[in-house]
C-alpha cells in the first residue's frame, strides 16, 4: 500500500490550497479527484483546451432520468460536460409533497479544480459579523418570522474570529489571483492583493447609478480572474485586450486559464514536484479506520479497480454533500467508524446553502453583454448591523449584479422563464407563440437588455436540514447516493423578501437616473421556486460544522474530526453558518489556515 | 496514410473514467431507444469515437479533428489485440489500438478532416466486428454493418430522409425569424456580400433554416438518437395530412400559410387529420422542434447548424449602437477562422 504524508480527497477550493501549501513544504501529497484533468490549451497535447467557448458545453443535449423511485422519472435533464450524470450519480431531494426527485442542484463540477472550474468566480470575503451570529443574536427579540426562537437557539459563532481568518484571506487573494477593488468593502483588509479590474460592462452603469442613488457604497466585485500576469501561478495574460471578457464565464471552464480555478492557480504549479501526485478519474469509495486514525483510503482507479492508499493525515474536501456521503458510506461498513465520527448524531445535520435571489429587469438601453465577466459592482450595505437590525434580520448578505447571464443567444432562450437548472428550456419550448416576427420581438426585447442584481445571504441553520444516504437509490458503483432533506425557515423567507426588495430598488433607481420609478417586474427569491427545497445555488455548506464544543459540532476548530486523530474536512461542510457571500474564497482561506495546522503536525 | 496523433494518458483517462468505468452495467442510460442493448449501460456512448479539435499551427483554416477510438475489453482484462480499419484510410492496412497503461482499454487517436462521415470496423483478437461502444452504425451496400462517425461540421444527411429534411426545413423556417421582412433583407445582404467567388460551394444551402435541419439530423444521429423516432413518426403524419389537405402540391412546396396553420394547430395539440393513435401529442413534438431549431441556429457551427455563422451574424447585424458598432460582437470571443480571437484556438 502506498503511503503519503497527506491524502487529500477533492481538488477544489477545500483541497487544493492544502495540497499546495504542504507540497511546497516538502511533504508527500496525494490528491484524489473523481473527475478528469481538463487542461488549458497551452498544456494540452492537442494544442486546444478541453474547455470550449461553446454554449452546448455549459448545457448539453437532453437526457432523461431513468431512476426508479423518483417522481421525476422520465423527465428531461441537461448538464454541463463536467457535471455528473444524474442516472449514474444523482442527488435526490425530498420535495414539499413528500416525493423524492433527482436533481442537478448541489453539484458543482467533477473535474480537477472542482467547482472553481465552472463558477462565476465571485470571490467575496465574509463579514466580521458573519462569524459571530450566535452572540449577535443572543437575547434579541426583534427577529421577524421567528416565533419559536429558532434563530436564537440555532445561531452559532464560529470557533475562529475574522481577525484569525483575515491573513488567510489575504494569502488566498494573493495565491489565487483575483481582480477587484477594496475601497467601500465592509470588511477590514490588512493587505490588498487585488489585480486591477477590467472596465465594467456599460450595462452595469445602471447598477452603479442605483446603488449611488440609494447611498449604498459600491466596489468592483472581486472576481477570481486574472487581468494581469500572475507571478504566484506563473500565468501570463494574453496580449489581446481584456481577453477573459467573453460572456463564456459562469458555467464555463476557461480554455486560457485566466479564470483562477484551483488547477491553474494552485495545483498546476506543483506538477514538476516529485512529492506531489494528482490522480484524476479516481473515485474514493470509503475510508477505513485503525483505532483513532484513518488507516486506509480506498478508491477506484480509472479502470474501476479498487486501490488502497494511506496517509498520515487525510483531508476530505469533495464538496459538502459528497463529503458527508463519503463518511456516511464509510460508517455503513463499520459501526465503530460511525460511533467515533457521529457519536452526537450531528453528521450531515445543519446542512446549509444560501438565501439567494434578486431582481431582474429589461433596461432602457442595449449593450453587448458578451463582453463581460460575471459581475461588476457589489455592495456590503446590507451586511451592516444597522441594516440588519432595522429590518428585523438575524444576519446580512452581499448584493452584486450579474453581467454575463443571458449574454449569449442560447442561454437567453433556454433560461427564458426558467428558474433553475431543473426547468431549463421548458418555457421557451412551451412558448409556442415565439416564431418569426414574434421571435424577433423576443430578441429585441431581451438580448443585451436584461440586467439582474442578486443577493447572497445567511440561511438559518436547522437541525432537520440534513444530508442522508438515500434508502434505495445507488450510483454506478453500487453506493447509496446522497439524500437532501431541507426546507426554508420562516425567517429565511422574510430575509429573502427584504433582500429581493433591495435588489429591486437598485434597478428601479438605476433605470431612471435615480428617481426610483423604473419598472422592475421580476424580483424574488429561491423559496418561491417549484423545487425550492432542492435549490442550493451550488453553495454547498454545513453538514459537519466545526465548533469549540465536541457535543455540538462534528469538527474541532481546526476542522479535524473530534474523535479521529488524522481526519480533516475542509470543504464548505465545516461552516456552522453560511456567511453572507459566495463561499469559495472563505473555503480557500480556511483551507490555508488548516494547512498551517497540518504543517505543524508533520 | 492517416496521421496518428500523440496524446498522453491523462487525456485518454479523461475520455474513459466518467463514461465507461462502472460496476453497474444495468440500463441506466436507456431513454427508451436502446432496449436491452449493452450500450445502455454506458454513459453517453455516442461520444465514441471521441471527436475533438486539434490545433494546426501551420494551417489557419484548422482543417482537422482529432478522433480517438477506444476499446474497452469486455472481460476487463488487458492484453487484447485490437486493430481498426475505416474509410478515412487504406482499408487493407489495419491500424493498431495501443494498450492504455494499467488498464483494459486500448486507444488510437487519428487526425481526420473536418466535415466528413466515415465508417469503420474493429478487429478484436482476430475477429472483425462493429465498435461495441459506438451506437452509430450503418449498412453498406453489400449488407455488412459498420460503425459510423462524423467530424465537425459534416453536412451529409445521415438519419433523415430527403423528403423528411425538406418538410422539416419548412417547419424550422416558420419558427425562425429569417422568413420575416427583416430576415429576408439580412439574407439578401449576406448572399450578395459573399460574392459568387466566395460562396462555399455545396457546403450549405443558404436556406431559411440556417443549417438547423442539418444540426437536427446530426443530433438525431448521435446525442439525441432517442428522439429520432419522434421525428420519423411526426414527419410521416404531417406529410400524410398535408397531402390530404392538398393532393396536388408536394407537401414541402406548399405555401407558407399552410405551415403557419399547421404550426398553430400543433401548438394547441389539436390537428385536423392527425393520427393520435400513432403519436398522442403533436404539441410535444413542436416543443422538441423548437428547442432543436433554436439550438441549431445559434450553436457553434461545429455541430452542423448555424451555417456560415448566419445565426450569430443575424444578431450581430440586428443590434447596433448609434455609431453603428455591433452589440453582439461574437467574433471577438470565438476562434479563427470563424471568429477573430487571437488567443483562443477552439
Amino acid at each position: 500500500m502506498e503511503r503519503f504524508d497527506v491524502v487529500i480527497i477533492g481538488s477544489g477550493a477545500g483541497g487544493a490550497p492544502i495540497a499546495a501549501r504542504l507540497a511546497r513544504a516538502g511533504h508527500s501529497v496525494l490528491v484524489l479527484e473523481k473527475g478528469p484533468l481538463l487542461r488549458t490549451q497551452e498544456e494540452h497535447p492537442l494544442g486546444v483546451s478541453d474547455f470550449k467557448r461553446d454554449e452546448l458545453f455549459a448545457t448539453g443535449a437532453e437526457k432523461r432520468l431513468t431512476l426508479s423511485g423518483v417522481a421525476n422519472r422520465f423527465d428531461s435533464f441537461y448538464g454541463s460536460h463536467v457535471e455528473p450524470d444524474l442516472n449514474d450519480e444523482p442527488h435526490i431531494y425530498e420535495g414539499a409533497d413528500g416525493l423524492d426527485r433527482a436533481t442537478i442542484e448541489g453539484y458543482t463540477a467533477q473535474v480537477v479544480g472542482g467547482g472553481t472550474q465552472l463558477y462565476g468566480a465571485v470571490s467575496l470575503r465574509f463579514s466580521e459579523l458573519d462569524l459571530r451570529l450566535g452572540s449577535f443574536n443572543a437575547g434579541r427579540n426583534d427577529i421577524v418570522g421567528d416565533p419559536n426562537g429558532d434563530v436564537r437557539r440555532e445561531a452559532r459563532d464560529w470557533p475562529i474570529d475574522y481577525a484569525t481568518l483575515e491573513p488567510y484571506y489575504c494569502e488566498a487573494e494573493r495565491l489565487i489571483g483575483i481582480n477587484g477593488t477594496r475601497t467601500n468593502q465592509g470588511k477590514p483588509f490588512s493587505a490588498d492583493h487585488y489585480q486591477t479590474p477590467y472596465a465594467p460592462n456599460p450595462i452595469s452603469a445602471y447598477v452603479a447609478t442605483g446603488m449611488d442613488a440609494l447611498g449604498l457604497p459600491r466596489y468592483r466585485t472581486p472576481l477570481a480572474v486574472i487581468t494581469e500576469d500572475h507571478a504566484p501561478s506563473g500565468r501570463i495574460v494574453p496580449a489581446a485586450a481584456e481577453a477573459a471578457k467573453t460572456g463564456y464565464v459562469n458555467r464555463y471552464g476557461d480554455p486560457l486559464g485566466l479564470k483562477s480555478n484551483t488547477w491553474v492557480a494552485l495545483l498546476r504549479p506543483l506538477s514538476g514536484m516529485a512529492n506531489f501526485t494528482l490522480r484524476a478519474n479516481c473515485v474514493v469509495t470509503h475510508l477505513e479506520m485503525a483505532g483513532d486514525r484513518i488507516g486506509k483510503v480506498v478508491y477506484r482507479d480509472v479502470a474501476g479497480r479498487p486501490v488502497e492508499v494511506a496517509g498520515k493525515l487525510v483531508v476530505v474536501a469533495c464538496s459538502a454533500i459528497e463529503s458527508v456521503r463519503l463518511l456516511l458510506l464509510s460508517g455503513e461498513r463499520d459501526p465503530a467508524f460511525t460511533a467515533r465520527l457521529n457519536g452526537n448524531g450531528l453528521l450531515g445535520r445543519y446542512f446549509l446553502t444560501h438565501c439567494f435571489g434578486g431582481a431582474e429587469a429589461i433596461m432602457p438601453g442595449r449593450f453587448d453583454k458578451s463582453v463581460s465577466l460575471d459581475s461588476d459592482w457589489a455592495t456590503d450595505a446590507c451586511a451592516s448591523e444597522d441594516f440588519i437590525r432595522s429590518q428585523g434580520l438575524w444576519a446580512g448578505g452581499a448584493i452584486y449584479n450579474n453581467t454575463s447571464d443571458q449574454a449569449l443567444p442560447i442561454s437567453l432562450a433556454r433560461t427564458h422563464g426558467s428558474q433553475d437548472m431543473d426547468t431549463i428550456w421548458q418555457t421557451f419550448a412551451d412558448d409556442t407563440a415565439l416564431t418569426g416576427d414574434a421571435l424577433n420581438a423576443f430578441f429585441d426585447a431581451n438580448f443585451g437588455t436584461r440586467l439582474s442584481v442578486s443577493f447572497m445571504a445567511n440561511q438559518v441553520p436547522l437541525f432537520d436540514n440534513r444530508i442522508e444516504l438515500h434508502p434505495s437509490i445507488s450510483d454506478k458503483w453500487g453506493r447509496r447516493v446522497a439524500y437532501i432533506r431541507k426546507t426554508w425557515h420562516s425567517h429565511d423567507v422574510h430575509l429573502m423578501n427584504v433582500f429581493a426588495e433591495q435588489c429591486r430598488r437598485i434597478l428601479a433607481f438605476g433605470g431612471d437616473g435615480g428617481k426610483g420609478q423604473f419598472p422592475v417586474s421580476e424580483f424574488g427569491a429561491i423559496y418561491m421556486a417549484a423545487n425550492a427545497r432542492a435549490r442550493i445555488a451550488n453553495h454547498i455548506l454545513g453538514g459537519m460544522r466545526f465548533g469549540s464544543d465536541a457535543a455540538d459540532s462534528v469538527l474541532d476548530p481546526n476542522c479535524r474530526a473530534w474523535q479521529f486523530d488524522n481526519l480533516y474536512v475542509t470543504d464548505g461542510a465545516f461552516m456552522p453558518t453560511s456567511g453572507g457571500a459566495n463561499p469559495t474564497l472563505t473555503i480557500q482561506a480556511n483551507a490555508l489556515r488548516v494547512a498551517d495546522q497540518l504543517l505543524a503536525r508533520l | 496514410m492517416v496521421p496518428v496523433l500523440a496524446v498522453d494518458s491523462e487525456y485518454l483517462f479523461g475520455l474513459i473514467g466518467k463514461f465507461l468505468a462502472r460496476d453497474d452495467a444495468g440500463p441506466r442510460h436507456d431513454y427508451g431507444h436502446l432496449d436491452a442493448d449493452p450500450r445502455a449501460g454506458i454513459l453517453e456512448p455516442w461520444r465514441f469515437p471521441w471527436v475533438d479539435a486539434v490545433f494546426d499551427p501551420d494551417d489557419a483554416t484548422q482543417p482537422d479533428n482529432a478522433v480517438t477510438f477506444v476499446h474497452a475489453a469486455a472481460d476487463r482484462q488487458p492484453g487484447h489485440v485490437v486493430h481498426l480499419v475505416g474509410s478515412f484510410a487504406d482499408l487493407h492496412t489495419p491500424i493498431p489500438l495501443l494498450p492504455l497503461v494499467d488498464t483494459h482499454y486500448a486507444t488510437v487517436t487519428l487526425r481526420i478532416r473536418k466535415g466528413e462521415v466515415h465508417h469503420y470496423r474493429l478487429r478484436i483478437d482476430g475477429v472483425w466486428q462493429v465498435d461495441p461502444i459506438n451506437p452509430q452504425r450503418m449498412l453498406l451496400d453489400n449488407g455488412v454493418e459498420w460503425s459510423r462517425f462524423f467530424t465537425w461540421g459534416a453536412t451529409r444527411r445521415l438519419v433523415l430522409e430527403r423528403w423528411e429534411s425538406r418538410l422539416l426545413q419548412r417547419l424550422c423556417s416558420h419558427i425562425l425569424p429569417f422568413h420575416t421582412a427583416d430576415g429576408e433583407t439580412f439574407f439578401k445582404r449576406v448572399h450578395d456580400a459573399q460574392g459568387p467567388a466566395n460562396r462555399a460551394p455545396h457546403a450549405y444551402r443558404l436556406d431559411e433554416s440556417a443549417g438547423a435541419v442539418n444540426f437536427i439530423d446530426k443530433l438525431l444521429a448521435r446525442e439525441e438518437a432517442h428522439h429520432l423516432i419522434d421525428y420519423q413518426i411526426c414527419l410521416e403524419l404531417i406529410d400524410r395530412l398535408l397531402r390530404l389537405r392538398n393532393p396536388v402540391i408536394e407537401p414541402w412546396k406548399l405555401p407558407r400559410e399552410v405551415f403557419a396553420e399547421l404550426y398553430r394547430e400543433m401548438a394547441t395539440a389539436s390537428v385536423a387529420g392527425w393520427n393520435y393513435g400513432r403519436y398522442g401529442n403533436p404539441r410535444y413534438f413542436l416543443q422538441l422542434l423548437r428547442r432543436h431549431t433554436l439550438t441549431g441556429v445559434f450553436s457553434h457551427p461545429r455541430y452542423g447548424g448555424n451555417a456560415m455563422t448566419l445565426g450569430w451574424k443575424y444578431l450581430e447585424e440586428r443590434y447596433r449602437d448609434a455609431s453603428g458598432a455591433t452589440l453582439f460582437d461574437w467574433g471577438r470571443a470565438i476562434e479563427a477562422p470563424l471568429g477573430r480571437n487571437s488567443a483562443y484556438r477552439g
